[in-house]
């Protein structure tokens, strides 16, 4: 136990970092899902499953999703004059 | 402003809150040390009182209820606010069927993607009811399965496309959730004042210790809470979408456009 919560905390610094490091908004989606999930996990490994569950909830699906979704509505040009 | 000045000015109110910072880091209990004297009167207390299971829900719904009174009408206002400020001139008139983006190439997904949301979609709503309906039980309650549910509709859109998703979901139905979750929580606070009571007195009998059926009057809040923030998410969820988009009627009713 006592070496879970310092990994854990590293890998919610990493994976922070990566939301901001990365550029292309598709994948920052899933940088900020990774880093809601690592939350999760350090929230339950702290015994609060209840904020564990809506970080879960909230961080790793309802707001990646709307942001995914919402990139793919503002995609506008044909796919064929990407290349 | 410059840019030398705001950070001169960034600096200075720096230096300002620092001291203030520091004593209050430097005041913090340590970490991981002790539970707060509050969580510890808690435990001992609200099982014997409440018939509940899960502390949180019972501070949320019944010890500290008028919080999340409040914090229901903020979620409300605040879904309200972004339905207004994105509808603009489209006025209050939803279109019943998928409006469209015109020039937008429709791109076809992949079986896999439909097969993976279809087979995810139940479970996710599936698993949403469960954490609603295990409020007083298990950790989670109407926030965290009223987000899951609404996941769980994002996936018919993510499976079947923006028309198809349209047909499942009526704008209206979401207005009457939110507004009604909302309507139900304040009534929960008020009926019990009918009978003489307090405001959001549990009236309601307790029900059994770990059993589905604890908490009395925490369950119809949780319900009220559940609806708002199912109907709340989806809505907000519509209107970015139907923002992107202009009224046309599509050639043919079951044309698909992501």
């Amino acid at each position: 136990m006592t070496a879970i919560l310092p990994l854990l905390f590293l890998f919610a610094a990493i994976s922070g970092t990566a939301v901001v490091l990365v550029r292309d908004p598709a994948r920052q989606v899933f940088a900020i899902a990774v880093n809601g999930l690592v939350l999760a996990i350090l929230f339950d490994a702290l015994q609060a499953p209840d904020v564990a569950l809506s970080e879960l909830a909230v961080g790793t699906a309802a707001v990646p999703l709307l942001f995914l979704v919402a990139l793919m509505a503002v995609k506008t040009q044909p796919p064929e004059e990407d290349s | 402003m410059s840019p030398n000045a705001r950070i001169v000015l960034l600096a200075l109110a720096g230096l300002a809150l620092l001291p203030g910072a520091a004593a209050v880091i430097a005041g913090l209990p340590a970490f991981g040390s002790t539970i707060a004297q509050y969580g510890e009167r808690i435990n001992a207390v609200a099982p014997e009182a409440r018939h509940v299971a899960n502390m949180v829900s019972a501070i949320n719904f019944d010890l500290r209820g008028l919080d999340t009174l409040g914090e229901e009408f903020m979620l409300l206002a605040a879904i309200t606010g972004t339905v207004v400020l994105l509808r603009g001139r489209r006025g209050e008139g939803n279109t019943e069927r998928a409006m469209r983006r015109p020039g937008r190439a429709v791109i076809p997904r992949s079986e896999a993607v439909v097969l993976a949301c279809r087979i995810a979609g139940p479970l996710t709503a599936l698993f949403g009811l469960y954490v609603v309906l295990h409020a007083t039980v298990t950790p989670g309650g109407g926030f965290q399965g009223g987000v899951i549910l609404a996941s769980g509709t994002l996936l018919i859109y993510l499976g079947e496309g923006y028309a198809g998703w349209r047909d499942a979901i009526r704008s209206h139905w979401l207005d009457a959730l939110e507004g009604g979750g909302a309507l139900l929580f304040a009534l929960c606070g008020l009926a019990p004042m009918l009978t003489g009571a307090a405001f959001m007195q549990n009236i309601l009998p307790l029900g059994t210790f770990r059993d589905l059926f604890s908490g009395g009057l925490m369950l119809v809040e949780n319900l009220g809470v559940a609806l708002a923030v199912t109907g709340g998410f989806t809505q907000l969820f519509l209107e970015f979408m139907e923002e992107t988009r202009e009224a046309r009627e599509p050639e043919e009713p079951g044309e698909e456009s992501a």
